[in-house]
This record gives C-alpha cells, structure tokens and sequence, in this order.
C-alpha cells in the first residue's frame, strides 16, 4: 500500500531509483509506454523524418542531400499552380453548396414538431454510406451517354445530356456535388445541435419586443450561430484541402488536369511513376500544405477558445 | 428530445457538446464536466422550455405562418427522400437489376426481370463476405489502439502526472497542428521499416492498426475528461488502498463510459472510411477492408453486380445507423470539433 | 490488487507485443523455405477480379506444377501493373516472387538495383539462346547480367471491334476499316444508326498516352527520337497532332466517340464487352482479357483487325518481362525460373505443355489461339499453334483483318527513354481534346513536348 499513496500528487523530492519507484514512476511509466511508443514511431518520427527528407533524395536504397531543390522543383512544377486553383475552387463550391443549405434545413428542421427525429435520420443517412461505395455509384450516376442515370432525369424535363465528369467545367463541381450529398447531414445535425443551445431567454426578450418570426430567426438565431457557422467554416476549409478520395476514385484528376488536387499531385510525386516514388518532392510538397493548413487550425483553435470561454 | 418526454437531469446526455461553447474539446476549452453541470441545470430549471426554438407556439397560432411552415416542412420532407435516401433506393434497384438494362434504360422499372443473381455473385465471386469481415477486423483493432493508448495517456497526463507530463503534453499537442497528409510520406516508409524490429507492417493489419492509436485528439478529449472527474473519489480509493492501476480500472474506467463511447464512435467511424491509408498498406487482397478493394475491381465486374457488391457494402452501416441512430447523431452534433 | 496490477501491465505491453508479433508474423514470407525443404513462391497470378473459369485453369496449372516440382510451393497473387501503384507495391516489398513489368521499364528497374540476377537461372533453361536477341536484351543489364526473361508476347496494337453493331448499322463486318479516315466514317454510321458510339479511346492516366502514341505511330510519326546516347522529344510531331485533331473531329464533329475520359485499358474493355462502343484500338491479345475478366464469349461477335496506317506508319508493338523481387532467397530465383518456364515459356516451345495448357484453358472456357507477335521466332510460334489446333476457341475467321498482316505490318517498339513519364505528359491532352472543343491542340503539344525534353534533359 505504501507505493500506492502518491497517485494523485508525486513527490517532487529528488532520489534513488528505490525512491523513484515507491513514489510511482514506474507505475507512471507503464501507463506512459503506449503513447510513447505509439506516438513516437507513428507521429513524431513521422514528423522529423517529414522535414529531413524534404531537404534529401532518396529512391530507398541510396539518399542525399539536396538542399532546398525540393522545393523549388514543387514550384517549378507546372502543375502546382493547376493543383492550387483547383484545390481552392473545390473548397469554394463546397462552401456554396454545402454552407447555406444545411443551414437553412436545419433552421427549418428546428421548428418541425412532429417525427423530427425522421428529418435528422433522413439528412444524416447518405453520411453512414461509406464514401468509397457513394463515389462509385456516382460515378455511375455521371455517365455521360443520353442513357446515364442523371442524363435520363434530365430528359424528363427537356434538358440535353450533360457531360458531367468528361468536362472540363463540370467535372469539378460533379465532384463537389457528390461530396456535398455524402457531407450535409453531418452539417445539418451540427447545426441542429447549435440550434438547440439557443438560450430560450433569448426568444422570451425578443418576443416581449414585438419581433416576428423572421426578426427572431435573423436577429436571435443567426447571430447566436455565428461561433459554430465559422468553426464549420474553417473545418470545410481545412477538409477541402485535403481532399483525395473524390479527385482519385472520380477523375484520376482529370479530365486535362482540371481536378487534380494538392494531395492527388503529393499522391503522384510518391506513389505516381512506375519506376520509383519522389519522395522527397513529395514531402516537401506536404510541408507546405501543412503550413498553410497549421494557420488554419491556429485560427480554428484560437477562436474555439475564445467561443468557449464567452 | 422531444418535449413529450424531457429528459430528466440524471440521464446520460451527450457528454460534450452541442452548445458551441461546448463543441471545442480542445486545450483551454471549457471543462467538459463544468459545461455539463451548466447544462443539466438549464434543463431542470427550465424543463418546460426544453424544447423552445425560434418559433413560438403562440407564432405557430398565426395562419400564414402555419401555413408557410407547413408547406416548407413538408416540401423539406420531400426534398430529403428525393436528394438524401433516392439514390441509395436506385442502388438498391441497379443491385437487382440485369447489366445490360442497368446500362441502357437505368431507370426504367425492371423491363426485362429481376436479376437477383447479381446479388449472389457479389457475395461469392466478389466475396464482399470476406473484404466485409476484413473491414470489421480493421476497425476492431483500430479501435483498441485508440483506446488503449487516449486512456492510458489520458490518466497519465490528468491523473499521475509525473514531472515530465507537461513536456508530452506539449508533444502530444503539438500533433494537433499537424495535418495527416504530412505524415502519408514518411509514415509510409516508416510503416516499411519500423524502427528497432525493422520488419515491415505493409500487408499486416498492425500497419493500420497501429498509427490509428497516434491520435492526438483523442489523448486530449479523454484528459479533459478526467480532469473533471471528482478528485474526492480519487483520494477516498486511495484511502481505502488501491493502487494507480486499481483506480485505473476499478475508479476511472468505469467513471469514463460517455467519453468512451464518443471515442469509440469516432475511431470506427473513421476506420470505416478511411481510404488512402489502407490502400497503400494493405496490398494484399486478402487483407483489403471494401473502401479499397470496391474501386479496384470496378473495371473488371459486371455492371450489375458491381452494383450489388456495393449495396451489400452499404446495408450493414445503414442498419447500425437505424439502430444507433440517436448515437451516431450525437456523434455528429460533436463532430465538428473533430473532422479536422 | 495485484492481479488487477498484472492486468494493467499486460494491456499497457499489448503494444510492444503487437509490434513483435507482427515482426514474427511478418519474417515468414521472406524466407519462404520450410524446414522439409520445400520452397514457397509467390507469383502473379490473374487481374482482380478475374472470372472463376480463370481462376479455376490459373488453379489447375498450379497444381500440375507443383505435381512436377514436389519442392516448389506457388501461390499465385491477383496482379494488375499500373503505373500508379507498382511503385508503392516496389517499395513496400509486397510485389509476389515472379512479378510482371512492361519492356521499357526494365532498364531503369535493372540500374536501380531493383530486380534480382537471374542469369545462372536463366543459362540453365535448354531455349536460352533461342530467344529473339532485342527482346533479350532489354532484360539484360548493363553488367551483362540477366535480370528479366521476356514472357507472355509481344502484343502489336490493334483494332477491337463489336460485329453485332456493325451489322446493325448496315456495315460488313468481315470489311473492318482500313484507314483512318474509314474509321471515322464506320463509327458515324454507327452512332447514327445505333445510337451507340462508334469509338472510343483510352485518356486515363498513362494507358492514354500509350494509345496516342500507338496512334501517332500507325500515321508515320514518332513521339521520341534517339541518336546515341541523345534523345529528343517530339511529342509535337504533325502525326500526334494529326490525331488528336481526328479524335476531336469525332468527339465535336460527328458526336461518335464515347465522350469519357476516364477509360483506362480495364475500364475500357469493360465497356467494350458492355456493348458501349463499337471500336477501339488496344493489345493485339486484349481479348485474353476480355474472356478472362469480361466474360466475352466465342459467339459474342468479337472482331479484330490491324491499325489503320499511313505514311509509312506501323502497329506500336510493346511487351511484358518477368522479374524476380530482389528480395527471394537463391532457392526462391531458381524455383522462380522454373514458373517462368513453365508458365510463360514452355507452352510456346514443348509440344506436351502447349497441349496440356491450352486444353485446361479450352475446358475452362479460357481463351486458346488468341494472336500474337511470338517471343521466338515465327516457325516456332505457327508449329505451337499447329500443336493446340484441336482446342483452338477464338473466333479466328474473325481476326482475319490482324492475321493476315500482323507479320508483315511494320512494327514499331515503345520509347525507351522516360517512357511512363512521356505518357503521363500525353493523357492530359487527350482529355483536353475529347472535352474542349476550343482546346488548342499546337499549343498543348508545345507545353507537353518542352516538359518531355525537360524530362530527357534530366
């Protein structure tokens, strides 16, 4: 029992390894050892390795060193710039389909006063359909022939067949299209949640003073909303940035590179040509997106902060 | 919650969240159990109101909007089994459906009869049975190492806390800010060669298992947890002579379910979708979970039972989703704390 | 207490022996050779999901075998060579014993010292010297050294077509098109009359550069050129562009040409045998695949013919190497060597394995007969057609367009400098023509040959 009786505040007292061990540290090192061992050799080491091999080259077998010529073939890349447009107009058109819409449902669903639980589940269920199996059928449900599944919904009310991902122009926001189906429910049912927290207070005040239906919604809602309408909003910005799974399993990036994405140009530098991955420019390629998306999760927690303790 | 039935002060609610004061679960946020407090609170001292929304009920009295309402209800309600649950019933029709109708006439009624056979076929020549289980297998094991590694870091950095828990804390942090997209690179080559053993994980479902548990949001939700945890019944176990991995499992585990659960639901969730890093660790078909092996016989399956295999591949979430439903929605409403 | 204690310790250790575990788990494969002496052997086996008539044959031969080498234990792996997962797979160690590579990547394989030395293997098989000597060559590494044996065929590209939609639109089908032009005017007619495509083309990743290049080749043009140790890229030769301008005449013109672009060599022959597209031009054996993957049949209506040519323009002809992981153990290369010869090889040199592979194939509704361009030489390749005639199943009077010149058509080798690079410059400007109607084709081929020179230059 002795060992026992330093559980919730170790000594601070310097001594012998004896010492050390009655005052718990052993016991606090078991309990350490698994986020040690998994953190260190799938996150840390990751990391450092991440930066030292941006700056080297290395096809596994033989590596060196190559200063910052990484970076600058990334840059020189052509595609770079193509990847960049196209990863930031992604997370535009996600934000335009996918921002106000939910928002407006969930403002809606809110006031609903029978089987509100069928709204929720109804939104939320394309979320549980794992998105390998959404894409897949979208894919199909894309095909561009006049006898494809949208196509021949579109003949029903005169519209000529649409060529869906084999254009240029459309291929994108096809993507972002399925991607919303597959996302919205989960943004609905967090604005739900943040609607629920409404203060009633709120309501009851705004009510002594005459306001309407629409005043109480734009004037008590909205602006109760905002901490959780930005949090979304970065979430999607940062999300959006990494975007993979659409792009590769879709497009493969195309047609003509137009939905090749930051991460599907990482993707192809390390795992794109046949004879041996680029790591190295890869990494690099990597460190930069971090960066960008460090700020945004900088900003994201700075604010999550400060919504929290207001 | 409904206003029938309000939910008395004592029952299990979500334990972070839904207020967006509450969302964050991240350093410096709120405690958990202090928000918690607040809220239950709220909800006895205001049972009647519960439920209260932007809309009255002396507002719902008024004709036009009643009536504006009504209509945007019901028109939201069409609007979501046409957008959200139709093209899961066309799948549910292509996956009965004879390739050759599925390819030109997609939505024509069953012309030509119903294939059920395609159903067969991608449960046996496709054996989606066995990429199914592998699935399952996967998000078990991701699921422990998550676990396993946010309790026991949790009660370390919150409950032990040796001299050198401040600095992994910090370490532990610092990963928040890292994207998982870093990592794809030199996490694969690491995976190749683990340091010390030097053996490979690629074709091993540890591969996937193991950079699971490096989840640095879960260490971080599971400490604030037990932050707030009373530290009253801590001393009282102590008093009585249990030792700190006693009160481990005996005192905090048991205390710990509601943070568990939404550790839980987040890590199998996330195994469930998780695509890029299962494709390129697991190459071995055997060891595939459906998210990679579905796009890599695309090309060569038959339309119709392509359409099956990923039916089948979307039934079982749905029916946990049905069953579930109030967990997974709870999940969500946390969600936005986490999907970055 | 201290049970509750041990049960702390062992789950907080459960990590570190995960990690030996799998380290134990994982020493296995490598090795491969068991204590009774037997040696185990992965090899690549079938594309995923191939149809079970395929895996059944693939099964069979396995076991004969093994019946064979009582020493040797093969289990065969589902293997697709894409350019955009075989480095992950090389990298990862995960490529099974006996893999498959295109002709042009070996040298590059070879000099990063990525394949096994394979040439006291390869001196020991009794046909060493008979292989055609450039194929050869191609395996061999600049030590002199062999590191990959030519296997399967060599295919020359060709053109597939759907008979059954040729007779639906009012076309012979035993008069394929011959030139280009013809191409076009047959896939109008087709689309008119059928409403379903009359061609289509691979744009997705590197198989649609491949095709534009095979393209390119059929009209006289080439996409690189070598003078010694110097190449040069020519991406923009007027023969590419030539194409290109012919494939958006279909695609914005006559409406005839399947308007996807994200058909790779899979995805469109899965099309093919959907009865989506009329004509398109791939490998000379794609119909192995078609009955193998696509369930086509010998009554489907399958036709095959030669590229259309002009200028003094030929079929692009390209081939497969086999290869052993650097990686296998020196009983492993040799056990290697012997799947090799009697997968690949011996079916095309010994009358009794020829007979025995293609009557498995013929009772398993495999394809048998299917034409070639032979590895050996052309005698050799008609007396092994001439053992297996019994059990011939392709629609050979349907073939007639490719049989009948395949040996006189010029034939024209894959680059061989950055070949996969060159292609990946290439698809997007595919994609570009088939989706663009504004797409300036000059200026695209200018962009892509400067970044293909850049490439050399490297």
């Amino acid at each position: 029992m002795t060992t026992d009786d330093v559980v919730l505040a170790p000594r601070r007292r310097p001594g012998t390894p004896l010492t050390w061990v009655r005052g718990g540290g052993l016991s606090a090192l078991v309990f350490a050892l698994p986020l040690l061992v998994i953190f260190g050799v799938f996150s840390w080491l990751p990391i450092v390795r991440a930066v030292v091999m941006s700056f080297q080259k290395t096809n596994l077998i033989t590596t060196s060193w190559v200063g910052l010529q990484n970076f600058q073939n990334v840059f020189a890349d052509p595609l770079l710039p193509v990847a960049t447009r196209n990863t930031l107009w992604f997370a535009l058109l996600a934000l335009v389909f996918g921002y106000p819409i939910p928002l407006v449902a969930a403002v809606l669903m809110r006031e609903v006063r029978r089987a509100k639980g069928l709204y929720s589940a109804l939104a939320y269920l394309p979320v549980v359909v794992p998105p390998v199996v959404a894409v897949l059928l979208w894919k199909f449900f894309y095909d561009p022939r006049p006898e494809g599944v949208f196509n021949t919904i579109l003949g029903w009310v005169g519209v000529p067949p649409q060529p869906w991902l084999q254009s240029m122009t459309m291929a994108m926001p096809s993507l972002v299209l399925e991607a919303t189906w597959a996302a919205a429910g989960g943004t609905v049912v967090i604005y739900l949640a943040a609607l629920t927290a409404v203060p009633p207070e709120l309501y009851d005040a705004a009510e002594v003073d005459g306001a309407g239906v629409w005043r109480k919604v734009w004037h008590v809602l909205v602006p109760q909303l905002r901490g959780v309408l930005f949090i979304t909003l970065i979430l999607q910005v940062i999300g959006t940035a990494q975007v993979f799974l659409e792009p590769y399993l879709f497009t493969g990036g195309g047609p003509a590179n137009a939905t090749v994405t930051i991460l599907l140009l990482i993707y192809r530098y390390a795992f794109g040509n046949s004879l041996g991955g680029n790591y190295g420019e890869a990494t690099a390629l990597s460190l930069l997106l971090a960066v960008f998306l460090a700020v945004m999760s900088l900003v994201y927690f700075r604010l999550t902060r400060r919504w929290s303790t207001s | 919650m409904t206003t029938t039935s309000p939910i008395p002060p004592t029952t299990p609610r979500p334990v972070l969240g839904t207020v967006p004061g509450e969302v964050p679960v991240i350093p410096g946020a709120e405690p958990v159990g202090a928000a918690r407090a607040r809220r239950a609170r709220k909800a006895s001292s205001s049972d009647t109101t519960d439920d209260r929304s932007a809309v009255s009920v002396s507002d719902w009295r008024r004709p036009s909007v009643r009536w504006s309402l009504g209509t945007s209800h019901w028109l939201l309600l069409v609007l979501l089994v046409v957008w959200c649950v139709g093209p899961l019933l066309l799948l549910a029709k292509f996956a009965v459906t004879p390739t050759q109708d599925i390819l030109r006439t997609p939505m024509a009624i069953f012309p030509n009869g119903i294939a059920w056979s395609n159903l067969s076929e991608a449960w046996n020549d496709v054996q989606v049975s066995k990429y199914f289980a592998n699935t399952i297998v996967l998000a078990a094991g991701a699921w422990f190492s998550q676990i396993l590694v946010a309790t026991t870091g949790g009660y370390l950095l919150s409950v032990l806390r040796p001299r050198y828990a401040r600095v992994l804390q910090g370490a532990v942090l610092a990963t928040l800010f890292v994207p998982a997209v870093v990592l794809l690179v030199p996490l694969y080559l690491t995976v190749l060669d683990t340091p010390v053993f030097h053996t490979s994980l690629v074709n091993s479902f540890w591969g996937v298992w193991l950079p699971a548990g490096a989840s640095a949001f879960n260490v971080v939700l599971v400490q604030r947890f037990f932050d707030n945890l009373p530290r009253e019944v801590f001393e009282a176990a102590r008093v009585d002579g249990a030792g700190p991995y006693r009160l481990f499992w005996s005192i905090v585990l048991p205390m710990s379910k509601p943070i568990l659960g939404v550790v839980s639901i987040f890590a199998v969730i996330a195994s469930w979708k998780d695509f890029l890093w299962p494709l390129l660790v697991l190459r071995n078909p055997d060891l595939q979970p459906l998210s990679v092996r579905l796009p890599s016989i695309e090309a060569t399956t038959d339309k119709g039972v392509l359409m099956a295999a990923l039916a089948i591949s979307t039934l079982i979430p749905i029916v946990l989703f049905l069953v579930f439903q109030r967990m997974f929605l709870r999940g969500a409403g946390l969600g936005g704390a986490v999907k970055g | 207490m201290r049970s509750s204690r041990t049960t702390a310790l062992a789950m907080a250790g459960v990590l570190s022996l995960g990690l030996l575990a799998a380290c134990s788990t994982d020493d296995e494969p490598s090795g491969g050779e068991s204590a009774d002496g037997t040696v185990t052997i992965t090899v690549a086996g079938l594309q995923p999901g191939a149809e079970t008539e395929a895996v059944d044959a693939l099964n069979e031969r396995v076991a004969e075998f093994e019946a064979a080498n009582p020493d040797i234990n093969v289990e065969p792996e589902e293997y697709n060579w894409l350019a955009s997962t075989f480095s992950a797979q090389l990298a990862g160690g995960t490529l099974p014993n006996v893999f498959e590579i295109p002709l042009t990547d070996a040298k590059t394989l070879i000099e990063n010292g990525q394949l096994a030395d394979i040439s006291e293997q390869f001196d020991s098989l009794s046909f060493a010297d008979d292989f055609n000597e450039n194929l050869l060559e191609s395996g061999t590494g600049s030590d002199g050294k062999v590191y990959a044996i030519p296997a399967k065929s060599i295919y020359g590209v060709a053109l597939h077509y759907n008979r059954n939609l040729f007779e639906q639109a009012g076309l012979d089908p035993d008069q394929p098109p011959t030139t280009w032009e013809e191409v076009r005017e047959y896939a109008k007619t087709i689309h008119d009359a059928t409403g379903v495509a009359g061609y289509a083309t691979m744009a997705l990743d590197n198989a649609g550069g491949w095709q534009l290049a095979a393209a390119a080749n059929s009209r006289g043009g080439v996409i690189q050129e070598q003078d010694g140790d110097a190449y040069t890229a020519t991406l923009d030769d007027p023969a590419v562009k030539e194409h290109l301008e012919w494939l958006h005449a279909l695609r914005f013109e006559d409406n005839s040409i399947l308007p996807r672009t994200d058909l790779g060599w899979g995805e469109i022959n899965e099309a093919f045998a959907g009865g989506q597209l009329a004509m398109y031009t791939s490998g000379s054996d794609v119909y192995n695949a078609l009955v193998e993957n696509n369930g086509m049949t010998e009554d489907w209506g399958y036709g095959l013919t030669a590229i259309p040519t002009s200028n003094g323009g030929g079929a692009l002809t390209g081939g497969t190497l086999a290869a052993v992981t650097q990686e296998s153990t020196d009983a492993q290369k040799d056990a290697a060597v012997k799947w090799i010869d009697f997968w690949y090889l011996s079916k095309m040199l010994d009358q009794d394995q020829a007979v025995a592979d293609a009557k498995l194939r013929n009772e398993n509704d495999q394809a048998v007969g299917t034409p070639v361009l032979p590895i050996f030489s052309e005698e050799q390749y008609a007396t092994s057609l001439e053992w297996v005639k019994d059990y011939i199943n392709v629609p050979l009077e349907n073939m007639k367009g490719y049989t009948d010149v395949m040996f006189t058509q010029p034939s024209i080798g894959e680059i061989s400098a950055s070949t996969q690079d060159t292609y990946a410059l290439l698809f997007p400007v595919v994609q570009a023509v088939l989706t663009d109607e504004n797409a300036d084709i000059d200026a695209l081929l200018e962009t892509a040959n400067a970044q293909g020179q850049a490439l050399l230059d490297q």
